[in-house]
């Protein structure tokens, strides 16, 4: 009985205290370093935190919220079930829920760097996007000659691969 | 160099993509794969730190030998002071032999070598990436702060140097690219040389 009314205190606590939403921002979401503009987006004062409808949350990064957890093609993550209020949160009256995408950058070790002047927020590789190392597995990739045609690593499985770069600086 | 038995992919890491990349292109008239990586993606996902950058992989996708200086020629051997020849005959070694060659790492020292990033380092690569985004929307002021920061964040990364200065000037930062081959202990540091084993253990592999 003790231990049920002290969780409810915490509950109005947290609930009281933390309003996920804050300001109304226009901010530039780079994903997959691919620049999407969102307005508008909310943060809070003086914190990097970046709140995103779930509608603008597929157009960015091509995730969406389903009941097994954040997804993208079949990789899924889960949201922790205790902590759900951390990553989603629906105001009353609007029809989208809007979701914290700097939140769930962190559950999935993906940096975040941010800046305040152009209201920017950029997305590096995920902990998963850098998993590929550790199996010995070269990282594939896809990237444009210059014509413009798409070559990708895995197009010369079966061959031996010198991968070499370089720079014009 | 053209060596039948290895496909080579060489990848140009500029944020100013063909416009900077693609007189070299040009004048290189490569018979192999050449390709534009305007975001650095190949520094990234291998975590590469200076360029030139090496990378075997054989037929099955899987890593053989891990980054390194790769010259395959002998263009900048003024500055470098690194003959090119003991690399070639390592990739060539490496073309006729496939996995039995001496030049292929083992499993182990493969995965001393390829140890996931600190966490510092996946920081900067996100600080960089976020000033190559504000330069490419012109917004090249924003970005310096940022290049800072990846370089502070990930002091050993000469790409996170050298590409900042060539969208800038070395004077938004206070140095220059010499001065800062110095600090680091000179061209031997800046361009270790490869770890190749000798020519006479060659041959000499157990399988």
């Amino acid at each position: 009985m003790k231990a049920r009314s002290s969780s409810g205190i915490l509950l109005s606590l947290v609930l009281f205290t933390l309003p996920a939403v804050g300001k109304e921002i226009r901010a530039t979401v780079v994903y997959d370093d691919k620049a999407t503009e969102i307005n508008p987006a909310q943060t809070q004062d003086g914190t990097d935190q970046l709140w995103v409808t779930t509608h603008d949350l597929t157009r960015a990064t091509r995730f969406e919220v389903k009941p097994q957890g954040i997804c993208r093609d079949e990789l899924c993550f889960p949201l922790p079930k205790a902590r759900k209020q951390e990553f989603l949160e629906k105001k009353p009256g609007a029809s989208d829920e809007l979701f914290n995408l700097t939140a769930f950058a962190s559950l999935v070790h993906q940096p975040v760097a941010h800046d305040v002047a152009t209201s920017t927020w950029y997305f590096g590789l995920r902990s998963d996007q850098q998993q590929g190392l550790a199996s010995l597995r070269a990282p594939d990739f896809t990237l444009p000659d210059m014509d413009g045609k798409m070559h990708s690593l895995s197009d010369f499985r079966g061959k031996k691969v010198f991968l070499v770069t370089w720079a014009s600086w | 160099m053209k060596e039948k038995n290895v496909e080579i992919i060489s990848v140009a890491q500029d944020t100013g993509g063909v416009k900077d990349a693609g007189k070299w292109i040009t004048d290189a008239k490569a018979t192999y794969t050449v390709l534009i990586d305007q975001e650095h993606l190949i520094s990234k996902l291998y975590h590469m730190v200076n360029v030139p950058t090496g990378v075997w992989i054989n037929e099955q996708g899987r890593i053989v030998r891990p980054n390194e200086v790769a010259f395959i020629d002998d263009r900048f051997r003024k500055f470098t002071d690194l003959d090119s020849a003991p690399y070639i005959d390592a990739l060539k070694d490496w073309a006729e032999k496939g996995d039995k060659s001496v030049y292929v790492m083992s499993e182990e020292r493969l995965r001393a070598k390829l140890a996931p990033p600190d966490p510092n380092m996946a920081l900067a690569a996100a600080e960089f990436g976020l000033g190559e985004q504000l330069y490419k929307s012109g917004h090249g002021a924003e970005a310096i702060p940022h290049f800072k920061e990846a370089q502070r964040l990930n002091p050993k990364s000469w790409n996170y140097k050298r590409q900042a200065y060539a969208l800038s000037s070395e004077k938004d930062y206070g140095t220059t690219f010499l001065e800062e081959v110095q600090k680091a202990g000179g061209s031997k540091v800046y361009y270790a040389p490869p770890e190749l084993p000798k020519a006479s253990d060659a041959g000499n592999k157990k399988p």
